[in-house]
């Protein structure tokens, strides 16, 4: 079953995973000013909002990776010498 | 002619159907990036020119597409049978599954003369492509995948269906397949 973990240390708490997932599985935390995972069960990996977190605070662990075709190699290869 | 490039020689006659492809997989993955890249380009240039009814015109090619390759598959009344048989027509580059919130019992919903079903695809060929070519998801080329679901689902089920975008990302994406039994 998927696992999210958030890195509280890093989400900046403004609030865009919860207006973003269409299935409810964020809410914020009002005390502390962060995100919190509270319907798990309701995620389906669709990842939109790793892309919308401004801080890439959060984790999604035992999810179903899509094939990546797209990754050009010889440009990663490049990109990781200068790295 | 390029020192790099690796030449494969040989003797053919007209009648011959080559026994293999030739080529290693960096030919391939090199083969693939040009194309998605061409069809990326032809997909948002036909946005352009056409503004909205490229949507429209993708979408009634991909429909008969569909219809062709449901032709092939055996008829059936069942929804989730069709589905099966959709997942072997669509294959593993549009691998998809059912889907259902964790509060609701059955995949299927029941709305008068209509069955709706939600459908999350996991892999697909034609977000990697809008990815590799830096294009938005929803535009004309997910609207030839549309078509094509429906066209089949049409064809195997012999009703009217229908398929919307709930909502998109970069690792799934959820649909709702809404079958017409009155169309029938
Ligand atoms: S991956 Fe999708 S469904 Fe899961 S929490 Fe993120 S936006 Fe919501
Ligand atoms: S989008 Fe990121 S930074 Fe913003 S609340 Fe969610 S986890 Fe925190």
């Amino acid at each position: 079953m998927v696992k999210i973990v958030i890195d509280e240390d890093a989400c900046v708490g403004c609030g865009s995973c919860v207006e973003d997932c269409p299935n409810d599985v964020y809410e914020m935390d009002e005390a502390k000013n962060k995100t919190k995972v509270v319907k798990v069960e309701d995620c389906m990996a669709c990842l939109s909002c790793h892309e919308i977190c401004p801080a890439q605070a959060m984790e999604h662990q035992d999810i179903h990776v899509a094939k990546r075709l797209y990754i050009d190699r010889s440009v990663k290869d490049a990109i990781n010498k200068i790295i | 002619m390029n020192g790099e490039i690796e030449e494969i020689r040989g003797t053919f006659k007209p009648e011959l159907i080559p026994a293999e492809t030739g080529g290693n997989i960096d030919d391939y993955e090199e083969a693939l990036h040009v194309l998605m890249k061409f069809v990326g380009s032809m997909s948002s240039a036909l946005e352009q020119v056409s503004g909205r009814g490229a949507n429209a015109i993708v979408y009634q090619a991909g429909k008969r597409m569909g219809h062709e390759a449901g032709k092939l598959m055996e008829k059936t009344d069942d929804l989730e049978k069709a589905m099966g048989e959709l997942s072997e027509i669509l294959g593993q580059e549009f691998y998809f599954e059912m889907w259902k919130p964790s509060d609701q019992d059955s995949y299927t919903v029941e709305k008068g003369n209509e069955t709706e079903v939600k459908l999350l695809f996991m892999d697909c060929v034609v977000r990697q492509t809008l990815r590799r070519t830096g294009l938005p998801q929803k535009g004309p080329l997910c609207y030839l995948l549309y078509g094509y679901m429906v066209g089949a689902v049409e064809e195997v089920m012999d009703i009217r269906g229908k398929l919307d975008i709930d909502h998109v990302g970069p690792n799934a994406c959820l649909k709702t397949l809404t079958i017409n039994w009155s169309g029938k």
